[in-house]
């Protein structure tokens, strides 16, 4: 079994990779390109915690080989932020208190920014639904929901909103 | 968790796929979704030499009304079928199914139908980690001779979880498996050997093609059981079919029952015991959700998710749900 050359496109830049057939996008991405956001927890589908986009869609990259990540336009949590400044979506994140230990987060992101970028006012259940295959073991989600809920319309500010 | 060594390849077409299904046969496994094969991978439970990716096969993924038939790729995603107005209007069952398919980030792009239907059986003396399995003599589905789940059985027990393959046999459906040089097309009820091995009568060169759906200007409902909505196995599900007449009479009906044996349970008594009935006749659907209890009881084996007497309890309730909806449906 060889390595074998890839390009992939990755928050909008080509990026060239060495891989094995059997390197995970989620293996190149935190091991070959050091983007470490995107965690590692169960492997096999469940949690979550892997989410990337490809081509606008939430996916796992736990199950998704590199290989197959070819071709397609691949968003980490990473590309969320302009440099410095943090999206919407995560500002959100942190002012709702929506982060604990922070390992779900990434995850968590990716999937509510497919949604915002669907549906920008999406109402409790459609959230709910889109974070349906994302766990988290601190927080609970009612603030994550909120924190989402915000995000998709900061014009209205719930009570828990940090005044700016 | 890392994958097991393989060589990739990737074929162009269905052609070039079927060519190479052909060459290395047992030695290769289908790639589609991954959502199923890549777990069994990680886990050690299949070590295939070849991975044959399906992914720039665009000619498996479509869903087309034909001759009174829908006819929906092997390789349409998860997705694309929850948003099509044609499976929504004439195969109501399958959308439900669907809909409960693991969770939107795994539906949206990477699940298909073909790989829902052709999903591993499943058993949770089986699928655990290397690790686990490493601790004791193997299981039959193993390699070995003997069953966790069920005492001194002589075969393998594992439970078929796929909501698509039981939505799809209550509709009725067949199948189109290609292989070099042919297809042939088989009713999905004669599709399971009812063996947990290779719970599937099909051959190492052959691909899952098409699903074909007869439209039959009949209702169906299809409900689940499991303990998390997303990313969860049906530890019970119900999948029927029900046609009636213009007086409200009921004229055929079909009540499959999913997660309960090797293959989703076509039950043919209980079906049979609503014809002629009225679709107001409560007590008639209730009997019937009793016989499919009855019937599908026997065949399951405490090796998935919940304990066996509330799965087999929960049968009836999963199949009278499913009938009343179908029912409410047809009566506008």
């Amino acid at each position: 079994m060889e390595k074998i050359q890839i390009t992939l496109n990755i928050n909008d830049k080509p990026c060239e990779v060495m891989v094995y057939p059997n390197d995970t996008l989620l293996e190149v991405l935190r091991d070959e390109l050091d983007l470490t956001g995107s965690k590692e927890s169960c492997g096999e589908g469940v949690c979550g915690s892997c989410t990337v986009h490809m081509d606008g869609k939430p996916v796992r990259s736990c199950l998704t080989l590199a290989m197959e990540a070819q071709g397609t336009k691949i968003k980490t949590v990473e590309g969320l932020a302009n440099g410095d400044d943090l999206s919407d979506l995560q500002q959100s994140f942190i002012d709702h208190g929506a982060v604990q230990c922070g390992f779900c987060t990434p995850g968590m992101l990716m999937s509510a920014d497919a949604l915002l970028n669907e549906n920008p006012r999406p109402d409790e259940k459609t959230i709910r639904k889109a974070l349906a295959g994302n766990i988290c073991r601190c927080t609970g989600y009612a603030k994550i929901v909120e924190a989402v809920a915000h995000a998709g319309n900061p014009q209205e500010h719930c009570p828990d909103c940090v005044d700016k | 968790m890392r994958l097991p060594r393989f060589d990739y390849l990737g074929p162009d077409n269905l052609e070039g796929a079927l060519d190479l299904l052909d060459t290395h046969r047992d030695d290769a496994k289908i790639l589609a979704g991954g959502t199923d094969l890549l777990v069994r991978m990680k886990k050690g439970l299949l070590k295939p030499k070849f991975l044959i990716s399906l992914k720039a096969l665009n000619e498996l993924s479509y869903i087309k009304k034909e001759d009174n038939n829908i006819k929906i790729g092997a390789g349409t995603s998860i997705a694309d079928i929850i948003a099509s107005n044609l499976v929504k209007k004439e195969a109501h069952a399958l959308l439900q199914a669907c809909e409960k398919i693991g969770a939107i980030t795994i539906q949206h792009h990477r699940g298909t139908i073909g790989g829902n239907i052709l999903q591993d059986n499943r058993c949770h003396h089986y699928n655990q980690s290397d690790f686990h399995r490493s601790g004791r003599q193997p299981c039959h589905k193993d390699g070995g001779k003997i069953c966790y789940a069920r005492d001194e059985a002589d075969r393998c027990n594992s439970t078929c979880q796929s909501d698509g393959a039981t939505a799809l046999m209550a509709l009725g459906a067949k199948i189109t498996l290609a292989r070099k040089g042919g297809e042939r097309t088989v009713d999905l009820v004669d599709f399971y050997t009812a063996d947990g091995i290779m719970p599937f009568a099909m051959e190492s060169h052959e691909l899952l093609k098409e699903i074909i759906i007869p439209m039959q200007g009949a209702q169906s409902a299809y409900k689940r059981l499991a303990y998390r909505s997303a990313i969860d196995y049906p530890i019970v599900c119900a999948g029927v079919l029900l046609k009636s007449s213009k007086k409200n009479e009921i004229r055929e009906v079909r009540i499959v029952v999913g997660a309960m044996g090797r293959s989703p349970l076509f039950l043919v008594r209980a079906s049979s015991s609503l014809k002629g009935k009225k679709l107001t006749d409560m007590d008639a659907f209730k009997k019937a959700a009793d016989i499919a209890m009855d019937n599908a009881s026997t065949f399951a084996v405490h090796n998935v998710g919940s304990t066996l007497e509330y799965r087999c309890a929960m049968v009836s309730q999963m199949v009278l749900r499913a009938l009343k909806q179908a029912a409410e449906a047809a009566k506008r």
